[in-house]
């Protein structure tokens, strides 16, 4: 009983996390757990400059088909 | 023992499959349960996923799972995310269903149920998921490239131009049969009118928070955005209940397509996170919800498919549009079994996320077999309606007549029984003055929709709000394609118009972006006023338009892929590719020359362009009307223009490959791969990525 609450409780928090991570929100934090680049000044951007980023990337090439 | 248990449940598998589809095809009399299609899409889609695309992967591909992605050598958490293979599955698949798997195969339904069904499977495993996964392969191994970088260095500088050219061309087309589909959705309807029109202040309000309240947090804005959107739905009956509010939101057809000409250029022109980008957030909650409610739906209501499975119009004839089964019914389906557009995305962001070789098949060849079960269902829910209400609500006037009841008479008269008062009672029941004359796939879809949800939640009294629900949730994702895709050309207007002069490159330029924006929405507009102008109902002359641009990106696509494979040296399996380039190229080439030549006026652009001339010279057209007709007759020849050129192109970059593939054959040119170094990954084998990793 208790081995299928912890596998039901692990699968909750999967779903939930990938949930995050399919619609953006846990695109920052991800961004700021990367090793690769930064801006130009060597620091890491602030969520509101990050999230400007990413959707001004996102939205300018094909990312919605027919 | 394992093994041999393994084997017979596979051998079961394929038997229920094969013997579903074979009742499908041989089934003749009384109506067929839908089960039967879902029991064979899916037992067809898990055997090709578990021999074509395993086989696809060993064999032809060899893909090797020690070979580091870019996601993984050039990790920044920005444009290269190592990322989950179950999210970058939801990501692929939301990023690739758009409209076409929903209207497509509504649209295709007039030949009857089998011939689109069966191109959707058929096509989906042996054609779409192929070129999907492919080319998802071919970037991936060349750090993430786009098509047209890989056309450009791997066939020729030239097939890399015709490739740019064809995609730009695919989306004018595009966007204008789209916002074609939801002018046709919305005239003469308040309440659908109202409920897509909240859509946008709700948007603006959803930017304004995800900017700068809350940055970033998308999911709860985007539900709190939802619930927004489904009381704009419920609010809807309010306004068409008003007189006063619902002659307000009442407009004709020309009306709706300047409105969408004007919000195209606004979304083009306005910074991307007030408008565009939680409209897209907006869109792909309510996308993936309803698309999931519609199979569970179809699942529980189990409905009787009532359409035959051939109609009388597999000659030609067809009233939805003209031409004949080949190749008409596969340029229709188009997005459904095989679609070019994907290839952007396959060579897009996909290949900048997947964590191992090995899981381009599930994410490339997967999510395309999704996509062609969306398109097996809408097939369900057009046919699931009395074939006579399908013809009546898809026929333009111009062929069934402006009236119910002589609606109702033209079409019993085609074997098909009506009448009158069926389509009446049906326009109340779903809240709309009128159902007839609304070609473009989206009002028969939303009506089958709405009788599969009204039959598992709240029965007849609800089907008005369903139907509404349906309409919205298909003009919403629309609207996402159109203002997407009209940023998206804006910038590839401008990188064009750039190599010519080059201020107009400058992405930050203020009179460049007006100019692009102008450019690419008043070439889309242009074909969308011409659309709803168009006697045929429009959809007759831009669906095949748009089913012959998106087949022939599909074969750049595909042409690629197979110099890509033979320069692998993958001689002995080039079939894989090349079959299904041969069949489009015999497809897309006999469509574009019926709509070019055809004598007959309701396929043949130049016939029909010819028949308007000859009524103007006969004097059967009244002055009044001469110029609207010059217009028409201008309108036809430049649709045999377009085709011609987009097929003249396709003919050059095929010319090209065959050279390269000549000159790789016979020893008279090294086989040059432009493939990125091997690295060897670092991470372990069990590696799954951040969701379900170290968070």
């Amino acid at each position: 009983m208790q081995r299928a609450a912890r596998i039901a409780i692990r699968s909750v928090r999967r779903f939930w996390s990938g949930l995050r991570e399919w619609c953006g929100d846990s695109a920052y934090e991800r961004y700021l757990r990367a090793s690769g680049r930064q801006v130009a000044d060597g620091r890491k951007l602030s969520a509101k400059e990050f999230y400007l980023e990413q959707i001004n990337r996102r939205y300018s090439r094909p990312n919605r088909c027919c | 023992m394992k093994r041999a248990a393994k084997f017979i449940l596979w051998l079961a598998v394929a038997i229920t499959g094969a013997g579903a589809l074979g009742g499908i095809a041989l089934h003749r009399g009384e109506p067929l349960n839908a089960t039967w299609f879902v029991v064979a899409a899916v037992c067809c889609y898990l055997v090709a996923y578990r021999l074509y695309s395993s086989f696809i992967a060993a064999r032809l591909l060899a893909l090797d799972d020690k070979r580091a992605t870019p996601a993984e050598i050039h990790d920044d958490g920005r444009d290269f995310v190592p990322t989950n293979k179950w999210v970058l599955f939801g990501h692929h698949f939301a990023a690739i269903a758009g409209p076409g798997p929903l209207v497509g195969p509504t649209l295709a339904a007039q030949f009857g149920y089998l011939p689109g069904t069966l191109w959707l499977i058929v096509g989906a495993a042996a054609g779409g998921c192929v070129q999907d996964f492919i080319i998802l392969f071919c970037s991936i191994r060349r750090d993430g490239k786009t098509l047209g970088q890989m056309a450009r260095e791997e066939v020729s500088s030239r097939g890399g131009l015709i490739a740019q050219l064809a995609v730009l061309a695919i989306m004018v087309i595009l966007l204008a049969v789209v916002a074609l589909v939801v002018v046709n959705a919305l005239k003469s309807s308040p309440w659908a009118t109202f409920t897509l029109a909240m859509t946008i202040p709700i948007a603006l309000l959803l930017g304004v928070y995800l900017r700068f309240l809350r940055p970033g947090r998308v999911l709860e804005a985007s539900l709190f955005g939802v619930a927004l959107v489904l009381f704009a739905v419920v609010a809807g009956q309010w306004v068409a209940e008003s007189p006063a509010w619902s002659r307000a939101f009442t407009f004709g057809g020309v009306s709706l397509a300047l409105m969408i000409i004007a919000y195209g250029f606004a979304a083009a022109v306005l910074p991307v996170w007030l408008l565009l980008a939680p409209r897209d957030y907006l869109s792909a909650f309510i996308k993936t919800g309803a698309i999931f409610s519609l199979a569970a739906g179809i699942l529980f209501v189990r409905p009787q498919v009532l359409m035959p499975p051939l109609t009388r119009f597999i000659d030609g004839t067809g009233p939805v549009f003209a031409g004949k089964i080949f190749p008409f019914c596969f340029i229709t389906i188009a997005c459904g079994a095989v679609s070019g557009f994907h290839s952007l995305i396959s060579s897009g962001t996909t290949p900048k996320m997947i964590l191992r070789e090995t899981q381009a098949r599930f994410i490339g060849y997967g999510a395309m077999l999704l996509e062609s079960f969306v398109g097996v269902m809408a097939m369900v829910a057009a046919c699931a309606m009395p074939p006579g209400v399908y013809f009546a609500i898809n026929s333009p006037s111009s062929i069934v007549g402006g009236t119910a009841d002589a609606a109702a008479a033209t079409i019993s008269s085609w074997g098909y029984q009506l009448d009158g008062q069926t389509m009446t009672r049906l326009a109340q029941s779903v809240g709309e003055q009128t159902l007839l004359n609304r070609a473009g796939g989206a009002p028969s879809l939303a009506v089958g929709m709405a009788q599969i949800f009204s039959s598992t939640i709240g029965g007849e009294r609800l089907l008005s709000i369903w139907y509404h629900f349906a309409i919205m949730f298909e003009a919403l994702f629309i609207l996402t394609v159109l203002d997407a895709g009209t940023r998206v050309g804006r910038f590839m207007v401008q990188e064009l118009g750039g190599r010519v002069w080059k201020p107009f490159g400058r992405m930050g330029w203020m009179p460049a972006i007006l100019l692009s924006s102008a450019i690419i929405v008043g070439a889309w507009g242009y074909f969308l006023y011409q659309g709803v102008v168009d006697p045929l109902g429009g959809i007759n002359s831009l669906w095949p338009l748009f089913g012959i641009s998106n087949q022939l990106l599909a074969t750049v696509a595909l042409v690629v892929a197979t110099t890509i494979l033979l320069k692998m040296k993958r001689l002995r399996w080039i079939w894989v590719t090349l079959a299904p380039t041969v069949w489009l190229v015999a497809v897309t080439m006999t469509a574009s020359y019926q709509k070019i030549f055809d004598p007959s006026p309701a396929l043949g652009f130049l016939s029909n362009a010819n028949a308007l001339a000859a009524r103007i010279a006969a004097g059967q057209i009244p002055p009044a009307k001469i110029a609207e007709m010059q217009r028409l007759i201008f309108n036809q020849r430049l649709d045999a223009v377009v085709t011609g050129v987009l097929a003249l192109m396709i003919l050059i970059l095929i010319a090209e490959a065959l050279v390269q593939w000549y000159a790789i054959l016979s020893g008279r040119r090294e086989a040059v791969l432009h493939e990125a170094p091997y690295v060897e990954t670092r991470w372990a084998a069990d590696f799954t990525g951040v969701a379900d990793g170290d968070d």
